[in-house]
C-alpha cells in the first residue's frame, strides 16, 4: 500500500513536470489519475454530481492557471486539493450554489470511511456522514478515502498536522455515537 | 493515457495556452531574493535620507542595540518567508502559526521601545513639535519598509495564494518589523508616546496597508472576495 501510494505519488510528479513543460500528453495523464478523487471530493462541498463535474473543469482550469505555482519534486496532491477546495469554497461563497440534491442512488461513490462500512450498511453511513459538520466530512474523506497523511491534509487546510488528526478523531468518534444511537434507537 | 475522459472545451482551452511555464523556486529562495532586495532598498533609503545612528547610541547596551536589530531583522524575515510560503497552494500555514508570528513581530517592536526608553531617554520630546518629529519618522519608517514590501508582495502575488489576506499581512509585518528593526537605531527620540504613536503606528498601518492589498488582490483574481 506504502509502496503504490509512494510509486503513484512519484507518478503523478513526472506528469506535472511535463504538463510544465508543455505536455498535453501530461495534462491528460494528470486529468486521468486525479478526475475520480477530486470529483469525489468536491461532491462534499456541493452534494450535486453535475455542480462536482463543473467544478472540476474549473479546478482544471485554475491549475492550469497556476501551473507554475508546483515546486518539484513537492509532493503534488497537496497542491492540486488546495487549489480544488479553494475553487469549491469561492462558488459557496458566491451564492451559485443550487439548493436541489440528488437522489444518494444518483451519487457518484459514497464517501464512507472503509471501516465504519462494518457498522451499518452504506446507506446509513452515507446518511450520517453528510449530517456532520462539513469540517468533519473533509477530514474524513481526505484521510480514509482519499488517503492523505494529517500532514497532506494540514497543508491542504491550512491547519497544524495535530490539528487534523484530532479532528479525524472528533468526527469518527461523532460518527460511531450516532451510529450506536441508531442502532439503540431501533432495537 | 485515457484521453476521452478530458471533456473537449477544457482539452481546447489548455492546449491552446500550453507554453512550458518555469515552476516557482521553493520559498526559501524567493524569500532570499525578497531579503536582497529588501536591504539594497533599505541601503538606498538610508543614504537618500542621509540617515545615522541615534547620538546616543553607544550609551544603549550591544543587546538592545544590535542584537535587538538582528533579532528583528530575524522576525521581519521569517514573517516575509511566511507570506511567501502561504502563496503557494497546499503549502498554507496553520493559523497559530500566523497568530504566533504576527503577535511576536508586534510585541517586540513594543518591547525594544520600552527596553530602549528605560536604557535612554534620547532626544526629548519638544511640546508643540511632536507632530513634525512623528512625521518625519512615520515617512522614514514607510521609506525602510517600502523596497521589502513591494518585492514580497510583488512575489507573493506572482504566485496563487489561496488566502491573499492572511499572504499580504505577514508580507506587510515582515516589511514593517525589518524596517524597526532598522530605524530603532537610527530614530534619536525614545520617548514611549513617540514609539507607540509613530512607530507602532505605522507597523500596525504596513501590517492594514497587506492585508488590503490582499484582499484587493483576491477580488481582482477571483470576482467575489
Amino acid at each position: 500500500m506504502g509502496v503504490d501510494r509512494k510509486a503513484e505519488e512519484e507518478r503523478l510528479i513526472a506528469l506535472m513536470i511535463g504538463y510544465q513543460k508543455g505536455s498535453m500528453d501530461d495534462f491528460e495523464g494528470l486529468y486521468a489519475a486525479l478526475k475520480q478523487p477530486l470529483l469525489r471530493y468536491l461532491w462534499t462541498f456541493v452534494r450535486n454530481a453535475t455542480m462536482a463535474e463543473d467544478l472540476l473543469q474549473d479546478t482544471f482550469l485554475q491549475i492550469h492557471r497556476a501551473r507554475q505555482t508546483y515546486t518539484p519534486p513537492r509532493p503534488v496532491r497537496p497542491w492540486v486539493y488546495a487549489i480544488t477546495r479553494h475553487v469549491a469554497l469561492m462558488h459557496l461563497r458566491s451564492g451559485r450554489r443550487r439548493k436541489e440534491m440528488l437522489a444518494d442512488d444518483q451519487l457518484p461513490e459514497v464517501p464512507v470511511p472503509p471501516e465504519m462500512e462494518k457498522f451499518a450498511d452504506k446507506a446509513t453511513l452515507h446518511r450520517m456522514l453528510s449530517e456532520l459538520p462539513h469540517q468533519s466530512q473533509e477530514v474524513l474523506m481526505l484521510h480514509h478515502l482519499l488517503g492523505m497523511s494529517f500532514q497532506e491534509i494540514g497543508q491542504i487546510l491550512g491547519i497544524a498536522s495535530g490539528t487534523a488528526k484530532v479532528r479525524s478523531h472528533r468526527a469518527l468518534k461523532a460518527l460511531r455515537e450516532r451510529l450506536a444511537e441508531d442502532q439503540g434507537g431501533d432495537a | 493515457m485515457n484521453t476521452e475522459l478530458l471533456p473537449e472545451n477544457l482539452r481546447r482551452t489548455i492546449s491552446d495556452d500550453l507554453a512550458p511555464v518555469r515552476p516557482l523556486p521553493p520559498a526559501w529562495m524567493r524569500t532570499l531574493y525578497a531579503v536582497a532586495v529588501a536591504a539594497a532598498g533599505l541601503a538606498i533609503v538610508v543614504a537618500a535620507f542621509k540617515l545615522s545612528l541615534r547620538p546616543d547610541f553607544e550609551q544603549l547596551p550591544m543587546w538592545l542595540s544590535w542584537g535587538c536589530t538582528a533579532l528583528q531583522l530575524v522576525v521581519g524575515i521569517v514573517l516575509v518567508g511566511m507570506a511567501l510560503r502561504e502563496a503557494v497552494p497546499g503549502s498554507g500555514v496553520p493559523a497559530g502559526a500566523v497568530v504566533l508570528a504576527l503577535s511576536t513581530g508586534v510585541v517586540m517592536q513594543i518591547l525594544v521601545g520600552i527596553a530602549t526608553w528605560m536604557h535612554s531617554p534620547g532626544m526629548p520630546l519638544i511640546k508643540g513639535h511632536g507632530l513634525n518629529a512623528g512625521v518625519t519618522c512615520s515617512t522614514h519608517d514607510l521609506a525602510l519598509a517600502l523596497p521589502a514590501l513591494a518585492i514580497t508582495l510583488w512575489l507573493v502575488f506572482r504566485a496563487l495564494p489561496l488566502r491573499p489576506s492572511i499572504a499580504g499581512l505577514l508580507g506587510g509585518t515582515g516589511a514593517a518589523v525589518t524596517a524597526d528593526a532598522v530605524n530603532h537605531i537610527l530614530c534619536p527620540m525614545s520617548d514611549l508616546r513617540h514609539v507607540l504613536v509613530w512607530h507602532t503606528g505605522m507597523l500596525f498601518g504596513l501590517m492594514l496597508v497587506g492585508w488590503v492589498a490582499g484582499k484587493l488582490w483576491e477580488r481582482k483574481r477571483f470576482g467575489n472576495a
